[in-house]
């Protein structure tokens, strides 16, 4: 929910506040277009072009103009930032009247590929379909020669060699779980599935959701040879690495029978859940489930209470993985509002118009102004709800805030949702 | 500006105005500059696009321009249908899109003072979150259109009945002028407010119509008015001829309307995105079907207010034969899963989807203009018998202006712009719409591409054209301001 004096405006503007998807009137999509997704840019040459550059894309809250949407093309301000220029330089590539560059290969990835722009488009088809032909046109640019970016190859080449993209020793991939790595079991009903991120990074916030895995006596395990999921590479058009990824991940889980996969990081989330099985088809009986939606079914279900109060005001961070990519926008939040004392606020822009903190798409590595910007803005937006501490279920969100933070010496608390829990837990 | 040593000095220089990072000679930027992206009207060629900050800014690129003698174009989104602002003859597009804030808003004098290239949903959303209590009139545009650039060339606002076209809702200007120099046009040349443009010599309208053609606008006043609680209406006509009957009565009754406008089945169709043709006829009072679909929007003070304005416009309907609903009720008319997109259509900028039918091949061009009332059922029937003479659908809209002084309608063609040839098809097609709309006498083309401009001026009055001219040559010696667009 948006802040009081927020909501009460909102609801005076247009009568219509819908939680989640903010102020709008648009309330469904005609469904006219019905296309494939995790398709080529061939594929999806025939609705690129549709496009009329209206700026729609460039604004939240429909009808209403509230606020921007987009990272890149408010850093840059040039048209070809934005998704109505991004559309209409495909449809020049596609038909020919523009060639592949170095220049138009940077414009495409200068885009954290966080969906906001098309949750504001209702144009049908572009609205449902234009992450994926942004998707597209870089395998396309890989493809092509002029993809990844130099920072994006870097990495790419530490998965190859060590499987992570942090350029780090696969065998300290489990370094933060100390003398616990040497008991874990081969085979368990579930797996953790740590995250490069969490593993290499946001140590924190793997020791936490462990810690509470742990606490509630699941049988459960963290695999010694887990890989990336290959998220870092397939937003960059680097389908073949990403997919043996896959392929290695796959492999690995079904070694220890486990029927449930738990993960950390949004990005993971994403890959395991949906781009596995769509993108890469491949097949695996076992379910995904993000950390934060697991542990709230729990509670739901009564195995679990968090009883030590936390009181502060929190405000929430939707990642774009689970957010608009997912659609997971309220376990997290009901998570947050069972810890007794803690105080959830919104920031203005939530949910479907939540403001990207601009990491992804390989963005934080190639394009750090980009990131940098996105990020203090973010901060600035949580910081305005008067909140001490900006939550957040993804470790790669948790690792650009507090990268900007540091930089920008804001006073402002970043923390993983789980990492409340396990602080809320009885001990 | 073919050698490239002059690109790379020019580059630099305009490098050192507004900063490296927004100047651009990039084909892959500059492509986006050379279409006017939904319309049939054919692309240009820019070499320099920039992107400036403030009036400082403006004014030095233009000197530039000047010295150099290279065309400049004012941009904000490029999407005016007209073409106006595709660059026909190279040189530099300005696009002002970063000069986006309100400066002032007077709530006494209603007006805001706002920069050159501020959109409508930048100005829409400023006012809702800061002045709740007032509103902007506003175009049936999309959000990411500018706002000045409707102003000056006359665009329809969603308060045409109050105030006529958006020129009238400008109290004054800030210009730099082709050579560089920057004026102030209205009561802010003599004083600190821009309330109006009284008492002096009224200058701005040596900057309205010209479609930007004689300098770049950097600030303007606009009149904002009361926010007030409103009543729209669904006016449904058998025929036109029926409903503009009907709108020509409201018109005069005295109820505050505050916006007047109509489409016709074939426009109503392809917002509701009907695709089979078949199911579409040109001529729906040929198969027993409505062809006038009015909005009407009524704002009051208080509900009995708005009851009385609405007695007497169902009365003056049914008197009629006809028929008006209050807009919500009238929600059945759309396919379940589009009611959302009807509800857009009371709340502007609109999107470009509710427009015409995008997913045809996302081109649409109108061909329109201003009309006396007594021309604009002729006007409608022949310029629908030349869209259906070319295979095309005849969408039409049209509105009743300045409390019903004068009217606009405009025929529109949807089109797949990906097709080179169905495109040109439209290009002919609109060209014989044009001509047809001109027989009636009354019709002179808004925002006009460089062929409707020469037509436009067929029929002008040889000394008042010439007038035009000197002055033009006057304020443009060097003819660097937006050249090409029929001048």
């Amino acid at each position: 929910m948006a802040r009081p004096k927020e909501k009460e405006l909102l609801d005076k503007i247009m009568g219509k506040y819908i939680p989640g998807r903010g102020v709008t009137e648009k309330v469904t999509i005609p469904d006219r277009v019905s296309l494939e997704r995790y398709e080529s840019l061939e594929y999806y040459k025939d609705q690129v072009y549709r496009c009329g550059k209206c700026g729609q894309c460039r604004y939240t809250y429909q009808n209403a103009y509230l606020a921007r949407s987009c990272p890149s093309g408010e850093l840059r301000k040039f048209e070809s930032y934005y998704l109505g220029g991004r559309n209409l330089l495909l449809w020049g590539l596609t038909s020919g009247q523009l060639r592949w560059s170095d220049a138009l290969a940077e414009i495409l990835y200068h885009c954290t590929l966080c969906g906001n722009c098309t949750q504001q488009c209702q144009l049908e088809g572009i609205h449902t379909y234009a992450l994926e032909w942004l998707s597209a046109a870089r395998e396309k640019a890989v493809e092509e020669g002029y993809g990844p970016m130099p920072e994006q190859k870097r990495y790419t080449q530490s998965v190859l060699d060590e499987n992570n993209p942090y350029i780090e020793k696969h065998d300290e991939r489990l370094n933060w779980l100390g003398n616990k790595k040497a008991k874990l079991p081969k085979k368990a009903d579930a797996v953790y599935f740590v995250g490069c991120t969490s593993a290499y990074r946001q140590k924190k916030i793997a020791s936490s959701t462990f810690d509470v895995l742990s606490h509630l006596g699941k049988d459960f395990t963290v695999m010694q040879d887990e890989w990336c999921c290959g998220s870092p590479l397939i937003w960059t058009g680097q389908v073949e690495v990403a997919k043996k990824c896959a392929e290695h991940n796959i492999k690995e889980i079904e070694k220890t029978s486990a029927e449930l996969v738990i993960t950390s990081c949004s990005g993971c989330y994403r890959m395991l859940k949906e781009v596995y099985r769509d993108k890469f088809k491949i097949d695996y009986e076992f379910e995904v489930v993000h950390s934060p939606v697991y542990v709230m079914d729990l509670i739901k279900k009564g195995e679990l209470t968090l009883e030590k109060p936390i009181n502060k005001k929190v405000t929430y961070h939707d990642p774009c993985h689970i957010g608009r990519h997912m659609g997971i926008y309220e376990p997290p939040r009901e998570l947050l509002q069972r810890i007794p004392g803690l105080e959830l606020v919104e920031m203005f822009r939530n949910r479907h118009n939540a403001w990207c903190c601009g990491a992804g798409g390989g963005v934080k590595s190639s394009f750090k102004e980009l990131a940098s910007f996105a990020a203090q803005e973010r901060l600035q937006e949580a910081m305005a709800t008067g909140a001490e501490i900006l939550s957040s279920a993804c470790p790669f969100c948790y690792r650009n805030l507090s990268d900007a933070k540091e930089e920008n010496k804001m006073d402002i608390q970043i923390m993983d949702v789980m990492e409340l829990v396990q602080m809320s837990m009885k001990t | 500006m073919t050698k490239l040593v002059e690109v790379d000095k020019i580059h630099e220089e305009l490098a050192g105005i507004v900063g490296e990072r927004f100047v651009s000679n990039r084909p892959e930027e500059l492509f986006l500059y050379h279409w006017d992206f939904v319309t049939a009207e054919e692309p240009g060629k820019c070499d320099f696009v920039v992107m400036p900050e403030k009036t400082e800014e403006v004014r030095k690129i233009v000197e530039l321009a000047n010295r150099e003698k290279i065309p400049v174009v004012p941009w904000i989104s490029g999407i005016n249908i007209g073409g106006v602002c595709i660059p026909r003859e190279g040189g530099i597009v300005v696009d002002l899109r970063r000069m986006n804030r309100v400066l002032e808003v007077n709530e006494d004098d209603m007006y805001a003072v706002v920069e050159g290239g501020i959109t409508w949903g930048d100005l829409k959303g400023y006012l809702l979150k800061n002045h709740p209590d007032l509103r902007a009139g506003i175009t049936w545009s999309p959000p990411g259109t500018g706002v000045i650039s409707a102003y000056i060339c006359y665009g329809m606002l969603d308060l045409g009945m109050v105030g006529g076209t958006g020129a009238e809702f400008i109290n004054g200007l800030e210009v730099v002028l082709p050579n560089g120099k920057v004026v102030r046009v209205g009561s802010c040349m003599a004083s600190d407010y821009w309330y109006g443009r009284q008492p002096l010599p009224d200058l701005a309208g040596l900057f309205i119509g010209w479609e930007g053609t004689t300098g770049i606008i950097t600030k303007a006043g606009i009149k904002l008015w009361p926010n007030l609680p409103r009543r729209d209406y669904i006016v449904l006509g058998k025929t036109v001829d029926a409903g503009i009957s009907i709108f020509k009565k409201l018109a005069k009754a005295g109820l505050g309307i505050v916006d007047m406008c109509f489409l016709n089945y074939v426009w109503l169709t392809a917002t509701q995105g009907v695709r089979d043709n078949e199911k579409i006829p040109s001529e729906p009072e040929k198969a027993g079907l409505p062809d006038f679909y009015g909005l009407v929007t009524v704002t009051g003070a208080t509900d009995k207010e708005l009851d009385a304005k609405e007695e007497t416009l169902m009365k003056i309907c049914s008197e009629q034969g006809e028929m008006a609903v209050r807009f919500g009720d009238a929600v059945g008319i759309y396919p379940e899963n589009q009611i959302g997109e009807f509800l857009t259509y009371t709340s502007t900028p609109i999107q470009l989807y509710t427009v015409w039918d995008f997913t045809r091949g996302g081109g649409g061009e109108w061909t329109g203009g201003y009309v006396s009332s007594k021309h604009i059922v002729e006007m409608y029937y022949k310029m629908r018998q030349a869209a259906i003479r070319h295979g095309m659908r005849p969408q039409f809209y049209g509105r009743v202006m300045f409390g019903g002084h004068y009217w606009i309608g405009r025929m529109n063609i949807s089109f797949n712009k990906n097709d080179s040839e169905e495109t040109e098809r439209a290009r002919r097609c609109l060209m014989d719409i044009d001509e047809e709309a001109r027989k009636v006498g009354s019709f002179i083309r808004y925002k006009p591409p460089p062929w409707a401009k020469a037509r436009n001026f067929e029929k002008a009055d040889p000394n008042s054209l010439e007038f035009m001219r000197k002055i033009k040559k006057l304020i443009d010696p060097n003819g660097i301001m937006n050249p090409g667009q029929g001048l």
